[in-house]
């Protein structure tokens, strides 16, 4: 691989993290987002199973994709992601059901969530097997990231607590930031924050 | 036309092979999923009933009405069951144990999906230690408390459950719990006179 090759591949990779981030710039897979990040562990539980379903399916959407004729590629790519989705479900039952337990009805939904089917559809289908997994591996740490920060401030000023400690006995946390509404307020603000480091770039 | 057989026969094959993959993984997880879920089963029943040595099922068909506990000198402590409870946005799984003359030894939530910060409290534990103390290594090592919900229902008779106290904002999954229980540990109470 020369070096401008190997350029070429951590840009694709970092780009998730912060320049094309999947929440906070493409406003992707919102829904899990307002949903599991009501605590630090959810969020790391649920960023690591969409990132494994992600690199999945990045992978083997590229590899095939010149099998796979145009006309039926949504439904090729929602079964290679369903594939994977019931993977990490079935793993997470057997080594951590606790998680499986908070995550609950989220980790089905992975199969629908806009980012796994955006970056099969919008990457990996045209791009290269190794450059679809530098994609896939940004844009789930990008996403689990995202998922991180959301979570802390929503513990932190809902349910008073920092990585299941609550920060004080005396500490009355404002509730709403912890329910659905609270994340979108939270979500909105911090769209918005970076927003304005983009137009400051 | 043929191009939609050509079709069915690509998406058919994605499918065969991914309908293989599961099929393997399933097989490899099916054990540990069903010991995960006894191991629970079982931990949670030795919290209802600390004494007890032995757990016999009693059954009805294909499904455990409720366990007997007994103990090493084969009396009977009481009986363990599960009582399901229509909550706020979910159904609420409770563990209970009741001894014969009707009063509830412990209960304990097994699966619940209420809502985070209000109904979910009924397995809140009451927290000692804030992040600064645990940051400093001050944890302070004491043995790990119960939800104070659920405590609340240890050596109540199941005809005197007014004196529990409900969640603050989060009145119908508190009521789920109390009359889940009360009502299963009555009709529990009612098998096991009619078996003797």
């Amino acid at each position: 691989m020369t070096e401008k090759q190997q350029n070429r591949c951590f840009q694709e990779f970092i780009k998730g993290i912060i320049r094309e981030n999947p929440t906070f710039v493409l406003a992707l897979g919102l829904c899990p987002t307002l949903a599991v990040s009501t605590s630090v562990s959810n969020a790391i539980g649920m960023g690591a199973a969409s990132t494994f379903v992600l690199i999945g399916s990045n992978l083997i959407v590229s590899l095939i994709k010149k099998q796979i004729p145009e006309e039926i590629r949504i439904p090729c790519y929602i079964v290679i992601i369903a594939t994977f989705v019931t993977v990490v479900e079935l793993i997470m039952k057997a080594y951590s059901p606790a998680l499986n337990r908070a995550l609950g009805i989220y980790v089905p939904l992975i199969v629908v969530n806009c980012i796994v089917l955006g970056r099969a559809e919008a990457f990996a289908s045209k791009r290269t097997f190794v450059h679809s997994f530098m994609d896939a591996l940004g844009m789930g740490i990008g996403f689990t990231l995202a998922l991180m920060i959301i979570s802390i401030i929503r513990e932190f000023f809902g349910f008073g607590k920092i990585i299941n400690y609550p920060v004080s006995y005396n500490f009355h946390p404002a509730l709403v930031i912890g329910m659905p509404a609270g994340a979108l307020l939270v979500i909105g603000l911090l769209l918005g924050f970076f927003n304005l480091i983009k137009q400051k770039k | 036309m043929k191009g939609l057989i050509k079709y069915g026969m690509i998406l058919g094959t994605i499918c065969l092979i991914s309908a293989g993959l599961l099929a393997c993984v399933n097989l490899l997880t099916k054990e540990r999923i069903l010991a995960q879920i006894n191991n629970e089963e079982t931990a949670s029943l030795k919290e209802i009933f600390p004494d007890a040595v032995s757990f016999s099922p009693v059954k009805q068909k294909d499904t455990i009405l409720y366990y007997l506990a007994e103990d090493s000198h084969k009396n009977i402590l009481g009986a363990a069951f599960k009582a399901h409870g229509k909550g706020y946005s979910s159904v609420i799984e409770t563990m209970a144990g009741v001894t014969p003359d009707g009063t509830i030894t412990a209960i304990k939530v097994l699966n619940q999906n209420e809502t985070p910060g209000l109904g979910s409290r009924i397995c809140e534990v009451e927290a000692d230690t804030t992040i600064f103390e645990a940051m400093k290594g001050k944890a302070k090592q004491t043995t790990p408390k119960k939800p104070w919900f659920q405590e609340q229902f240890c050596n109540k008779n199941i005809d005197n459950f007014d004196s529990i106290e409900a969640i603050t904002g989060a009145t119908i999954s508190s009521r789920a719990v109390i009359t889940s229980v009360q009502k299963r540990a009555k009709e529990v109470l009612e098998m096991i006179k009619h078996n003797q």
